[in-house]
């Protein structure tokens, strides 16, 4: 869904909001992109092909696993949870973020 | 939708590498037709959203590829995960079954390490005789030229000159001992002269300044040595600075030019530094440039060029060189030129030998690994209930062998283990055992080659005697084991398993020591072998030429006479003699051969000159040694001072020389010379080389100034004497230092070690072999004792009931004894066609015993049936002592 002033994501920046994205329960690829769309008021865009990569490359580091179920449109998917590992990363992950963007914001906000 | 455990589960069984790809495409599908269903309610047709939906996913096969690569390298890890957590189970079990039972751990580790132990020391050895690379640029085009000769200097330049097959080439002496004197004290030390490009044929560079270049082997540019690396250590303390120092070697003064790399040690390890062999064509030296002196002659095939096409080249150059010679050579000369890698002539005859032990400690192997395997065949017999039980609960077949296996396995790794500390001592032990001239014996050492040979014997003995137990082990079904309280004797097919197992070790066990047998036996014919003179009470010494400028053999003469005056008179010594070559002494009579021409069979043009061997020998010698005169006269001083040219020849010599004819007072002379030589005297023959070999011709010389050869060996003292030896050995020291302080002496031995070394490879083989097959005979006899001892304890209830029935104690004796008997007979049976089979292989080491001798072949089988009888002998009459009333109440 390439809309014009996306932003394109800070390398590593994608794997943190698919954790925050599962951190409420299991949900599957579709709800994941739609969730991180939904919520940064589509500013944040997911290309899909990354968004499966990263899915699947959080797996294999063991911090999301996967089962099949079955979708609200009864459809097979596959459901991704956080492992406690997972949701250790996350912290730690929202940690530096945040630690991150506040030393930004106030050399971008010093009145010089 | 329900998660959590179930994950667990899919875990453990990943998917295999087609799966993985469906789950992707299932998964990419899902999400495509979520967001088609999306765009249709917001309205778009079906064709419409479909194009959308995947317009916005992009390529969805590349997507599937990178995501399916992801998933494939975390299933596989996965399973490789799941392996190691079985393994790690099965080896936690394992451990744990071994630990309950510890003595049977201990015999099984301590057999196998014998076994194991045994083979892992005769490895280093064959490793680093037969199967090690040479240490050399590109071994395997290394050649060697005529090895069982060796090419007159005068030949050799006319190869080096013709040859297109050989590039570089190079002749060589082996070690020589001299006396090396100027910086420190006089040491002996052992010299190899070689030609100029002898380190460039091999390919090696000097660690310190130069090797030889080119003309370095002709007259006046000779004078320079290369020292080896021990030898620079030790004398010169590693100094590099003693390039261009000089140092005196027999009087030479010579220029060291470098020094070679630690390891390098051709042609044999002893050799302490190498001088350039000096090709002298000039009139005076004629006798050694066509005659007395020789080289070996080493080569590098140049590319493309075959074994073959060298060796028929050399050929047709040796057979041309025939008309260069000053004289006539004897037609068969020079038709035996070959050409053969060098690791062959390297490795020499020791190659048989090695297989042989190799062969035979095999073989040990494979008696311990059938009792281990009966020792767990029994063990499986007791563990079959829980077996069944871990079978009964799910455990598939190839679960259990894999259990039973790594616990066999672990076994031999713990056996290996234990092996390799017995193969440490096996190795410092062969070491002291092995015979003087075994090839490149010092790099024989635990190394890692022998560490993984070693590890790998061991994992395929754990596999060899675990397989049958295990597969055995898994077969029995649930209802006969589980329904059965025990059965009374034992699987049938278990019980032929291991005696199929007995009979087999039985029979290796013959056929190892028929082996032994027939070398003891001709190693005791050896030593009965008449050698012709009396080496006991005798010690010899070598004592080098003193540091004379080298022409004054008049001067060499007077120190030898002045030694021998003192030795003569020491006290003790009942008589004292000098010899250029002892019989036994090692230096190869190719070395004092010459080509010579019978006064009473002048030699017609195109005639052959026969080729004896001198000795050259001062008065006593012959008194020295025991070698009776048996016509004619010895040796005088008259002789001594030249006057007259006379010799001694021995008995054989006489009658092959003059067969039909008196020997005393013919005339013989070495072809380049004018004056005759009488013979004056014959004396008894002497075995010369070794025990086995025939004698030579040969003639002795009286010590002095014989015309045609240069006085420029180095002399033995023999000293015969009363008493203890010790006392003569450093009275002969003494003797020498007082003559000439400057000459050391080294080597101060009985003469009888000179003797007992000559049989020491024939010792050595028959040592291990008849140590390999005590062990073999005691494995043996456990292993049967074990199978026959098994078979009662499991039949305690039968043969309680024969009893009750009113068998005798004798009957039941008698009948395990049949028993026993059989299995012994059937394995006797079997060893003895195998050990006729095996016993061809030895022919080659026999000496004086046939390869079916018959004494052999009748008391080793009767040897094997009493040891057998006498294993089973011990559980007969424990059977005989069952008491009916507990036997049967056993159960």
């Amino acid at each position: 869904m390439p809309q014009a002033g996306d932003l394109t994501l800070l390398q590593g920046t994608l794997d943190v909001l698919v954790l925050k994205a599962l951190v409420f329960g299991a949900r599957h690829g579709y709800a994941v992109a739609s969730w991180i769309r939904e919520t940064s008021d589509e500013t944040l865009n997911v290309e899909d092909r990354a968004l499966y990569v990263a899915l699947h490359r959080l797996e294999d580091r063991g911090w999301v696993e996967s089962e099949w179920g079955l979708s609200e449109n009864n459809r097979k998917a596959k459901y991704y949870q956080l492992t406690p590992r997972g949701r250790a990363q996350l912290r730690a992950e929202t940690t530096r973020w945040t630690t991150y963007a506040e030393a930004v914001f106030k050399v971008l906000g010093a009145a010089s | 939708m329900k998660l959590g455990s179930g994950i667990r589960k899919v875990l453990r069984h990943p998917p295999g590498a087609r799966a993985v790809e469906r789950d992707v495409d299932a998964e990419l599908a899902f999400h495509v037709e979520t967001r088609v269903d999306v765009l249709m309610a917001r309205g778009l047709t079906r064709e419409a959203a479909d194009a959308q939906a995947r317009r916005e996913f992009g390529d969805l096969r590349e997507a599937r590829d990178e995501i399916a690569a992801i998933d494939r390298g975390r299933v596989g890890r996965e399973r490789r995960e799941d392996w190691w957590e079985a393994m790690r189970q099965d080896v936690r079990f394992a451990a744990r079954a071994l630990a309950r039972r510890p003595s049977f751990l201990a015999i099984t580790v301590l057999t196998l390490a014998l076994g194991i132990g045994a083979n892992a020391a005769i490895f280093s050895v064959v490793d680093a005789a037969l199967l090690k690379p040479l240490p050399y640029a590109d071994p395997d085009r290394l050649v060697s030229v005529w090895p069982e000769g060796a090419m007159m200097p005068g030949i050799f330049v006319e190869v080096r000159n013709g040859t297109r097959t050989l590039a570089p080439i190079a002749g060589y002496s082996g070690g020589v001992a001299v006396s090396m004197t100027g910086a420190a004290e006089p040491a002996r030390l052992v010299q190899s002269d070689v030609t100029s490009r002898f380190f460039d044929v091999l390919g090696v560079k000097a660690e310190v300044g130069r090797t030889l270049v080119e003309g370095e082997d002709l007259p006046g540019r000779d004078r320079v040595a290369v020292l080896g690396h021990a030898l620079w250590q030790q004398r010169f303390g590693g100094d590099r600075a003693v390039i261009g120092r000089s140092v005196v070697i027999n009087g030479i003064a010579r220029t060291v030019v470098g020094v070679m790399p630690r390891g390098f040690r051709f042609p044999s390890p002893d050799i302490d530094f190498w001088v350039p062999v000096s090709l002298d064509p000039s009139p005076a030296n004629i006798g050694p440039y066509w005659g007395t002196s020789h080289l070996n002659v080493v080569g590098r095939l140049r590319p493309g060029v075959s074994v073959r096409q060298a060796e028929q080249e050399i050929a047709t150059l040796v057979d041309r060189s025939r008309a260069s010679f000053p004289w006539r050579m004897p037609d068969a000369w020079g038709k035996n030129v070959t050409v053969v890698p060098l690791e062959r002539r390297v490795t020499g005859d020791v190659g048989p030998m090695l297989v042989v032990l190799f062969g035979s400690v095999a073989v040990v192997l494979l008696i311990a690994c059938v009792n281990v395997a009966n020792l767990l065949l029994s063990r499986a017999a007791a563990r079959e209930r829980e077996i069944a039980i871990r079978a009964s609960l799910g455990a598939g077949r190839g679960r259990i062998v894999r259990q039973l296996l790594t616990e066999s396995v672990m076994l031999a790794l713990l056996g290996g283990l234990v092996g390799l500390g017995v193969g440490a001592a096996g190795v410092r032990a062969l070491l002291l055992l092995l015979p003087a001239g075994m090839p490149r014996v010092t790099e024989v050492a635990i190394d890692g080659r022998v560490l993984a040979f070693t590890m790998v014997i061991a994992l395929a003995t754990g596999v060899t005697f675990g397989l049958a137990p295990a597969l055995r082990a898994s077969r029995p079904t649930l209802q006969t084991v589980l329904g059965a309280t025990r059965n009374a004797g034992g699987s049938l097919a278990r019980r032929r398993l291991s005696e199929w197992l007995v009979v087999a070790q039985i029979a290796l066990g013959v056929v190892l020591v028929a082996g032994a047998g027939l070398l003891i036996k001709s190693f005791w014919r050896l030593h009965q072998v008449e050698l012709g003179f009396r080496p006991e009470q005798v010690i010899a010494a070598d004592i080098p030429i003193p540091s004379f400028p080298s022409d004054t053999a008049v001067r060499a003469q007077a120190f030898y006479e002045a030694v021998l005056e003192r030795a003569r008179t020491m006290p003790g010594v009942t008589s004292a003699a000098l010899a250029s070559v002892l019989p036994f002494g090692g230096t190869g009579s190719m070395q004092s051969s010459f080509a010579s021409e019978l006064e009473a069979n002048p030699l017609p043009p195109g005639a052959p000159a026969p080729m004896l061997v001198r000795t050259v020998v001062s008065d006593d010698y012959f008194k020295t040694l025991g070698i009776p005169l048996l016509r004619g006269r010895s040796f005088d001083a008259a002789d001594r001072s030249g006057a007259s040219a006379v010799a001694l020849v021995d008995d054989l010599t006489a009658r092959r020389l003059w067969p039909n004819a008196e020997a005393i007072g013919q005339r013989f002379r070495p072809v380049w010379v004018k004056s005759w030589i009488t013979v004056v005297g014959v004396v008894g023959t002497v075995k010369r080389d070794s025990l086995s070999s025939a004698g030579e011709v040969s003639v002795y010389l009286p010590m002095g100034r014989t015309a045609g050869f240069n006085f420029s060996t180095q002399m033995t003292l023999v000293v015969r004497g009363t008493g203890d030896l010790s006392a003569l050995r450093s009275g002969v020291r003494g003797a020498v230092a007082a003559v000439d302080p400057t000459v050391p002496v080294n080597a101060v031995r009985p003469l009888e070690d000179l003797v007992s070394n000559s049989a020491a490879r024939a010792r050595f083989t028959m040592l291990l072999l008849a140590t390999f097959a005590a062990v073999a005979l005691t494995l043996g006899a456990v292993g049967i004792y074990g199978v026959v001892a098994y078979a009662v304890v499991r039949r305690t209830r039968e043969i309680g009931v024969r009893m009750a029935l009113g068998a005798r104690a004798t009957d039941v004796l008698g009948m395990v004894l049949r028993e026993g008997g059989t299995l012994a007979a059937a394995g006797v049976t079997l060893g003895i066609i195998g050990a006729f089979g095996a016993s061809r292989v030895l022919a080659g080491f026999l000496f004086g015993v046939t390869p079916n001798d018959p004494a052999v072949f009748i008391a080793v089988p009767t040897l094997l049936g009493l040891v057998a009888i006498g294993a089973c002998l011990i559980p007969a009459r424990r059977a005989a002592r069952v008491d009916p009333m507990v036997a049967l109440r056993s159960d």
